[in-house]
């Protein structure tokens, strides 16, 4: 009895609520609205990062030779301007980072090409796809040798020198050689397209097509060989601790409580600064901390100083000049002739 | 400088380098360096030109002097065109555009020649003849702009 009632309610319930009763459904239109918007973008910058992450991982996938490290560089733009009359990349990284010409850049299918100018933030990068490019090469399975040069954007790359004799099949990977000592062996720079003889030509034909895309490309890895590498580090913080080359890097890492000041030092031979030509700043002159003893005992058996002042250079060798005796053979090879009166 | 034209040159430089990166090889700043040339006070062709010059020298890939031989150039041709054209003339703006197409070519072979470089000739054919052709389109677009901006003089 009672559902044909509620049937007709539900209905009437029904068409108030969906076309007649609308308080609110702009507002919550609004918000839904906005609420997409918002999972839109958010669903753009996740799609963008997974893209990244799939190139950085092919990137990271890549194991440098043994003797190299890797550092990643983002591409900031390709040829720009009337002046770019070469086939370069731009790079994020430069000398700051330890960059140097001539450093090798390769993408996880192969090699790009090499460091042409730097900039402390910098780099321009010459591929090899750019006609000035010459790269010794091999040929990976039948091991033919031969010199790999670019012909611009849109052409092929050419393989000279290689003798009619010489064992090549399309497809072959070329690989550097490692002869002009800026790759590495064994990097794959190109796959062979084409094998032909070019008339009275005593070399072969040979066409190739380079391992990566350069429209494509957005991120590079530069290799470093591991010895110069390191004093890329020093290099970077040379600021923080200058000095000169020769000298010893202990007062940079030196504590503060070792660096007692000169005029509370003791008077003891151990607290005696070298003289100029044994080698050695007074101010590295760390020994006793550095060795680990105490040196409280040994400053407080002293007398106290008269009183505390700024300490110049000059107070420095007034100390040292009293020590002099101390060595006597040396003090006496350094002292100046006394020059007889009357001269 | 007024801030009109201020917002001007702005965003003429960011859409110039952003061109230059859509069709590399063709100088999109050159028309605006005219353009200043002709409708500013002598301090601001200086200073943009200054910073463009930076800006093609940084980005270029040939040793520096190729930007200040290029706007150096094109300044020389001006001075000495206006002499015997009317300065606001398409058809000069034309002429210099052919100079400048020939300029590139001869410039970047020069330079490539001096740093024992190898340049491909099409390209660069192609470069010069679109810098020749695309030079006094974009002057005449920035003359129609630049003449319509709200606190110019000219504006309607």
């Amino acid at each position: 009895m009672l559902a044909p009632g509620k049937l007709v309610s539900d209905q009437v319930s029904s068409f108030w609520n969906r076309y007649l009763y609308f308080v609110g459904i702009r507002q919550q239109n609004d918000q839904l609205l906005r609420e997409l918007t918002a999972a839109k973008e958010e669903l753009s910058g996740l799609r963008e990062n997974a893209s990244e992450v799939e190139r950085l991982r092919r990137l990271l996938s890549m194991t440098p030779p043994g003797e190299w490290t890797r550092q990643g560089a983002r591409i900031i733009s390709h040829r720009l301007g009337p002046n770019a009359a070469l086939e370069t990349f731009l790079i994020d990284k430069g000398s700051a980072y330890g960059v140097t010409v001539n450093t090798p850049v390769v993408s996880p299918d192969g090699v790009v090409g090499r460091v042409l100018r730097i900039s402390p933030t910098a780099a321009t990068i010459l591929l090899v796809t750019d006609p000035n490019s010459r790269i010794p090469v091999v040929s990976q399975k039948n091991r033919t040798q031969g010199i790999l040069k670019g012909e611009g954007p849109t052409r092929e790359l050419v393989l000279q020198y290689v003798p009619q004799d010489a064992p090549m099949e399309e497809g072959e990977v070329l690989v550097t050689s490692g002869l002009e000592e800026i790759f590495p062996k064994g990097l794959p720079v190109a796959r062979v397209t084409g094998v032909g003889r070019s008339g009275a030509s005593l070399f072969q034909l040979i066409h190739a097509a380079p391992m990566f895309a350069p429209l494509t490309l957005e991120e590079v890895a530069l290799l470093f060989k591991a010895a110069a590498a390191q004093p890329a580090a020093p290099a970077a913080a040379a600021p923080a601790a200058p000095g000169l080359p020769g000298q010893p890097a202990a007062p940079a890492v030196v504590p503060p409580a070792a660096v007692a000041k000169p005029g509370r030092q003791p008077k003891t031979a151990a607290a005696i600064p070298p003289a100029p030509n044994q080698g050695g700043a007074p101010v590295a002159t760390p020994a006793p901390a550095a060795s680990g003893q105490p040196q409280a005992p040994a400053v407080q058996t002293g007398p106290p100083p008269a009183a505390p002042h700024a300490v110049q250079p000059g107070d420095a060798a007034r100390k040292r000049e009293p020590a002099a005796p101390a060595d006597g053979t040396d003090a006496k090879k350094r002292r100046k002739p006394a020059r007889p009166e009357g001269q | 400088m007024r801030p009109g034209n201020i917002a001007f040159w702005f965003f003429f430089t960011a859409g110039g380098v952003w061109l230059q990166n859509v069709i590399p090889g063709v100088d999109f700043l050159a028309p605006g360096l005219i353009l200043a040339m002709q409708e500013e006070k002598w301090t601001v062709p200086v200073w943009l030109g200054l910073i463009w010059l930076f800006i093609q020298e940084g980005t270029g890939s040939l040793a520096f002097g190729a930007g200040l031989l290029w706007y150096g150039t094109l300044a020389g041709l001006y001075f000495f065109g206006h002499w015997l054209f009317e300065a606001r003339n398409f058809l000069f703006m034309f002429i210099l555009g052919v100079c400048l197409g020939s300029m590139h070519f001869l410039l970047i072979n020069v330079m490539a020649l001096l740093q024992d470089w190898t340049v491909p000739l099409e390209r660069l054919t192609m470069e010069s003849a679109l810098q020749a052709l695309i030079f006094p389109v974009e002057w005449g677009l920035l003359y129609l702009i630049h003449h319509h901006l709200p606190d110019n003089g000219h504006a309607a």
